[in-house]
């Protein structure tokens, strides 16, 4: 049994070791893909190694990653501004990088969360679970947040390449390295306007979705909340958005004023802006969306001028 | 918790530090262990199964002990009947209600009238073809007074639940297993280190073959009606080498698997692909069950013993016996009647014996008369497994048709064709392999012996990398729905 002990672990440690160079090896080449799993490396990278920095910051799902311009935001009010939304997550996952931002950036001034139907919700997979990966096992914060979703085990967390040993796709990508055309970086400053045009999504979410129940996750509400006090306790101005809707798609949810109104009592709560833009003009023109809850570039960069206006006639943001 | 995961590295690792280091003292102790940890395993599957798996142990093992005590022959009779009735009752009930009820309704249809049958939504208990056919060997084997009834319900159960052949065989015999549950097992190192190998060997046949040539088989078999007859061909060669590496895999790491716990299984494949005819691939494929077939079912029905119509008779009730057996699809049974039809002319003019050796035993290669008969009889067993991938009979029917059509002669296209070529040469090698190791047990059990350690441990970190490469989504065991 010794011998066989003794060998084994003489077989193993080579592998052992060769795991971790490999993993690292991994995990580094894949956080420099702009294009794979829809561009959000470049956003980690910047909020890990501390390049965001910036004096306001948009917080929320997709609706904010392709609907608020911080180019134009920047330009407009001359302060550095940078997206943070991350595509197909609720507020569980927009926390983890609020908090990864205050640890390893300076303290925004200010910050413009894009709240919508989903946003209070927790998704039970971890969508588009390729950006996660090269940080799972070297990220103890990721490692908390994501570990509760489906899809990935402890020993994904713990044990290296195991998590990349179900990912053939994340094999191939690795090499994307040694490309001599790299891919041009998809996100300016973490915002990526879609220059789509009306697509089919929005009847298969009309057949998906009809009559739906949006089941609000307790522990987010709970997150959420701590998160606005503790944001005006660190003196951090924040403004609530409801970015445009398409009309037809606002029918769908059958407790959708309820989650409103649950905006609006934050809003009270917190002495905060909540700023409803569903019933904005915009939202009764197709022209300016891909899909019911998705503006398109023209309609983003049109709904971004608004927000930029309606910003300006604060009073509180005015000494920012 | 499938073979292929990492969930089954850490437990079997778990199990084995128990098996060695906390309970070695005693067998018993083992055997409570491994009777707990194969409880355990099968309950990752679904735990209300367990149940079922508990009451068949508990069935085979008191009508085991009641036949054994019963004082007249029709007292015997009854609890030998008992069991095989509830038995192949729970079979029946899980595996082939919905198919005898569909089928009853289809023939009434024909006849012009109409009736809706009760169709039961249960999902079939994972392993249960398997376990039955444990406990009935057992039962029927006690009955035959060939074996003793075992009083140590432990033991029994053990034998009957041992997680690494509980989901999908090797279908031991009670004379083989039980004595080695119940004597002490000491550590063998060469034996510990073989299985090692051969589980190495396992998953690389299951994630690096059978896995690679799903993706393709599956594509070509979901889309057949796009595809030409020439890719059909290359969809059903792929699932050839799909359903091989995929339950020989399986094999290799159960057998694997239960010499680390010093137990010897059956041996479930031997190189069925390098067999000169259909008799020889049926010695080769899934050994635990045709001979389970032969000695409970061929032999009681009277074996070869008879004239040519009692040969062929009995040929044909058990390969349509072990098609049905597969899976309660028209498709299946029509699989097994292909292979009796293939074996018949072997039977009848008894040259069924003529390969019983090795193919080019000592050689390198085959002459050009084994290579032609080998082709001939890889080439059969295509046809064969096609209706065995088929959804049904008209599936199958179609994809056949479109084969021996013109479309034979295109060049065969394919959806993401970038990888076939690589998976090709994969295959080419793994073919290889598996020829030069033919002679052994499993292809790499003497992979590299004469090298230097330093060279050989090389060549299994090269297998190593090639299942960490290809490793993908676990694909389940195709034997596991069976």
């Amino acid at each position: 049994m010794r011998k066989f002990i003794i060998q084994l672990l003489l077989f193993l440690t080579p592998i052992i070791f060769i795991a971790y160079f490999v993993d690292v090896f991994i995990s580094k080449n894949l956080k420099k893909s702009n294009t794979y799993a829809e561009g959000e490396y470049s956003t980690w990278n910047d909020i890990i190694d501390g390049k965001i920095n910036s004096d306001i910051v948009i917080y929320g799902s997709s609706r904010a990653w392709t609907q608020i311009n911080p180019t134009m935001l920047s330009n407009e009010l001359n302060l550095s501004t940078y997206n943070l939304g991350i595509d197909g997550h609720n507020f569980w996952l927009q926390h983890l990088r609020h908090s990864l931002l205050l640890e390893n950036n300076t303290r925004p001034k200010l910050i413009i969360h894009s709240v919508d139907i989903f946003t209070l919700m927790k998704r039970k997979d971890l969508y588009d679970f390729e950006q996660f990966l090269p940080y799972m096992l070297w990220n103890n914060k990721i490692r908390a947040k994501t570990i509760s979703y489906n899809g990935f085990d402890l020993i994904d967390y713990v044990i290296p390449l195991i998590r990349y040993s179900k990912c053939r796709d994340v094999k191939k990508n690795v090499f994307s390295m040694f490309k001599i055309d790299k891919d041009k970086e998809v996100r300016i400053k973490g915002y990526q306007g879609q220059d789509w045009k009306w697509n089919s999504d929005f009847d298969k979410a009309k057949k998906k979705m009809k009559n739906y129940d949006i089941k609000l996750d307790n522990a987010s509400v709970l997150l959420f909340d701590k998160y606005l006090r503790e944001c005006k306790d660190k003196k951090i101005e924040i403004v609530l958005v409801y970015t445009p809707e398409y009309i037809e798609g606002q029918k769908f949810v059958k407790n959708r004023d309820r989650i409103i109104l649950l905006y609006r009592n934050f809003s009270k709560k917190y002495n905060i802006p909540f700023y409803d833009y569903s019933n904005d003009s915009m939202s009764i023109k197709k022209i300016y969306f891909y899909n019911a809850e998705h503006l398109n570039k023209k309609g983003s960069e049109l709904f971004t001028q608004k927000l930029i206006d309606t910003l300006k006639t604060n009073k509180n943001l005015k000494s920012i | 918790m499938l073979f292929n995961s990492v969930n089954f590295a850490f437990f079997l690792l778990l199990i084995f530090i128990l098996y060695w280091f906390v309970v070695k003292k005693s067998f018993k102790f083992q055997n409570i262990l491994l009777l707990i940890a194969s409880y355990f395993f099968y309950a990752c599957w679904d735990w209300r199964f367990l149940f079922l798996l508990v009451f068949s142990t508990l069935l085979d093992y008191y009508t085991g002990i009641k036949m054994s005590e019963a004082k007249s022959q029709s007292n015997k009779k009854f609890w030998f009947w008992l069991s095989i009735a509830v038995n192949l009752g729970f079979l029946g009930i899980f595996k082939y209600y919905n198919f005898f009820a569909s089928s009853f309704a289809n023939v009434i249809s024909s006849f012009g009238f109409s009736i809706s049958p009760l169709f039961l939504k249960v999902i079939l208990p994972v392993g249960i073809s398997f376990y039955t056919f444990h406990g009935l060997s057992y039962v029927i084997d006690i009955y035959k007074d060939r074996i003793k009834p075992e009083r140590n319900f432990v033991d029994y159960s053990v034998f009957v639940s041992f997680f690494p052949l509980l989901v999908a065989g090797p279908i031991e015999r009670a004379t083989h297993l039980l004595p080695q549950i119940k004597k002490e097992r000491n550590f063998d190192y060469s034996k510990a280190v073989d299985g090692l190998k051969q589980i190495l060997w396992g998953l690389f046949k299951k994630v690096v073959i059978a896995d690679q040539c799903a993706e393709y088989a599956n594509m070509i078999f979901n889309n057949s009606t796009e595809y030409s007859g020439s890719t059909l061909l290359v969809g059903a060669i792929f699932f050839t080498f799909q359903i091989y590496g995929d339950f020989s895999g399986y094999s290799d790491i159960a057998i694997g698997t239960a010499r680390l716990f010093g137990i010897d299984l059956l041996r479930n494949f031997a190189f069925p692909y390098f067999s000169r005819d259909i008799a020889e691939f049926w010695r080769r494929w899934h050994i635990s069950l045709s001979t389970w077939f032969r000695d409970y079912l061929y032999i009681p029905l009277g074996g070869s013993k008879g004239g040519n119509w009692m040969k062929i008779r009995n040929i044909f009730i058990i390969f349509l016996v072990s098609g049905f057996w597969h899976g309660a699809n028209w498709t299946f049974i029509v699989w097994g009647f292909l292979n009796a039809l293939f074996i018949l002319p072997s039977i009848i003019f008894n040259t069924n014996r003529t390969n019983l050796d090795i193919v080019a035993q000592g050689k390198y290669f085959p002459t050009i008369k084994e290579l032609v008969s080998m082709f001939l009889t890889f080439s059969l067993t295509v046809f064969a497994w096609i209706f065995f991938r088929a959804e049904n009979l008209s599936h199958a029917w179609n994809i056949i048709t479109k084969i021996f059509s013109k479309s034979l002669f295109v060049y065969p296209m394919y959806e993401n064709d970038d990888f076939v070529k690589p998976l090709m040469l994969l295959m080419i090698i793994f073919v290889l392999v598996e020829w030069f190791g033919r002679e052994q047990q499993y292809a790499i059990a003497k992979l590299g012996n004469a090298l230097p350690k330093i060279i050989r441990w090389g060549l299994y970190y090269v297998i190593i990398i090639a299942i960490f490469y290809f490793a993908g989504t676990e694909q389940k065991f195709i034997y596991f729905q069976f």
